[in-house]
């Protein structure tokens, strides 16, 4: 097991998000967590990657304990090295081109050298196609040519695992269909993911687990084949159809 | 116009251009690069919320925006002889213009921080930055370059208010031309003609500003 997470708890205010959430994620898989807006999903995920302090919770990651509600600085900053996260807006650093975006986290945050952390972003990016792109800037991008760069960057460091927090959602229906298939093929090779998505598409046919949320907790977890054909739990089948039409 | 008149045209231009050059440039150049640094330093404090910092920096920047910049310079000047510290005048400025500038620059890189939107930063601490890699690579950048405008603005104000330093006994432009009048009593001519030594001033730094802003904006939107 990679990543687990237990009892995770997290309040806006007085509205609690979190109720106790548990999840956990194999090495190599590729895990989509789904459910309606509200659900809790993407402030599981970035209480996960400390985006979001969680008022409780404990995480374990490649067999080390932490409290999420207590988690020491050095120790967000050195699993942060080891993951990676696109994000809904893409978050590409308006100041940088294409391939200053890759290489920033390598040379600066990871001390990197310059030449070997080029050849590396270059490689990131010709994966998601956007090589002949790489001295534009965001603004020069469109969405998806974005979140594909936003992807490069995430994969050049080589993370254990990638978090997404619906990478397609700000995207026109015309440039999902490319972001969706960088994503495919990172799976196909074996790349440890951990998706909140509304491409039920995509979590039939390319994630290995789903973990379907509503109002702040887990209502069912388990192979994607076996929520989509055979949900055991009512509210996971109403999502599933009436998202279908 | 007559030829007396423009004599002392002529004559007075270099006199009151080689302080210009010499002192209100200067001054001008030295307490600004200060005020940028005092200003980075307090926006930056203030934008990180640093406890004991935020307040002492939110109390310095009262104090200079809510007091006239004269009275600052005459309590720095006249005033701290009393206690014992007594400061010459060209110093004396570069102290008093460098707090002042400092106070509002802060607020405005404060305002061009808190407008770089907020999954810069959250981006930068994904991709491996630390907290403070993050704010020096990418926040900062960006902020300055939405302040560039306004500090722009401020650079041109502080340029003629230099002027206020002659009530402290520096010899700038205005302090020369007050001196150059009282010999010959063109009032009129003379402080036109420093007046447009100002302008000359000013419309260089526009012109500076304006390239400036086009070599910053390399990264902005021209289009896809």
């Amino acid at each position: 097991m990679l990543l687990r997470v237990e009892n995770v708890h997290k309040s806006f205010g007085a509205l609690k998000v979190l109720k106790g959430v548990e999840l956990s994620v194999d090495k190599g898989d590729v895990v989509a967590i789904l459910g309606p807006s509200g659900s809790g999903k993407t402030t599981l995920l970035r209480c996960v990657n400390f985006l979001e302090r969680a008022d409780e919770g404990v995480l374990t990651f490649d067999g080390e304990r932490f409290d999420l509600a207590r988690m020491a600085k050095r120790d967000v900053s050195r699993l942060r090295k080891k993951t990676a996260f696109v994000f809904q807006s893409y978050n590409l650093f308006l100041n940088k081109t294409a391939l200053e975006n890759v290489t920033e986290g390598l040379i600066t945050g990871r001390g990197i050298p310059k030449t070997e952390a080029i050849k590396t972003a270059r490689r990131a990016l010709d994966k998601v196609g956007m090589l002949d792109r790489a001295d534009h800037y965001p603004s020069q991008l469109s969405g998806g040519q974005q979140q594909r760069t936003a992807i490069a960057r995430a994969i050049a460091a080589q993370p254990e695992i990638l978090y997404f927090d619906e990478p397609t959602s700000a995207l026109d229906p015309e440039l999902t269909g490319e972001v969706l298939a960088v994503m495919r093929q990172l799976a196909e090779e074996g790349m440890t993911m951990l998706v909140v998505t509304h491409e039920l598409g995509f979590a039939r046919t390319v994630s290995s687990q789903v973990v379907f949320m509503e109002g702040g907790v887990v209502v069912e977890a388990g192979p994607s084949r076996q929520i989509f054909e055979a949900p055991r739990q009512e509210r996971t089948r109403v999502f599933l159809q009436t998202d279908q039409t | 116009m007559d030829s007396r008149l423009l004599d002392i045209l002529v004559d007075s231009f270099p006199k009151i251009l080689i302080p210009g050059l010499t002192v209100t440039l200067p001054l001008t150049a030295i307490a600004f690069s200060i005020a940028m640094v005092i200003a980075v330093a307090a926006a930056l404090a203030q934008f990180a919320r640093v406890p004991v910092i935020t307040p002492i920096c939110r109390f310095y920047i009262w104090i200079f925006r809510g007091t006239p910049l004269l009275v600052q310079l005459f309590v720095v000047f006249f005033g701290m002889p009393k206690v014992g510290i007594t400061i010459a005048p060209f110093p004396a400025a570069v102290i008093v213009f460098s707090l002042n500038e400092g106070a509002y620059c802060a607020e405005t890189v404060r305002a061009a921080l808190e407008a770089v939107p907020s999954g810069q930063l959250e981006a930068g601490l994904c991709a491996g930055l630390s907290y403070l890699q993050t704010m020096r690579r990418i926040i900062l950048p960006q902020a300055m370059r939405t302040a560039f405008p306004p500090l722009s603005n401020s650079i041109i104000a502080m340029v003629k208010d230099t002027s206020l330093a002659a009530n402290i006994t520096v010899v700038e432009m205005l302090r020369a031309t007050e001196q150059i009048n009282a010999r010959v009593y063109e009032p009129l001519a003379l402080y036109i003609e420093v007046g447009l030594i100002y302008l000359l001033f000013s419309t260089v730094l526009t012109w500076l500003q304006r390239i400036g802003e086009k070599r910053l904006s390399a990264y902005e939107n021209r289009g896809v």
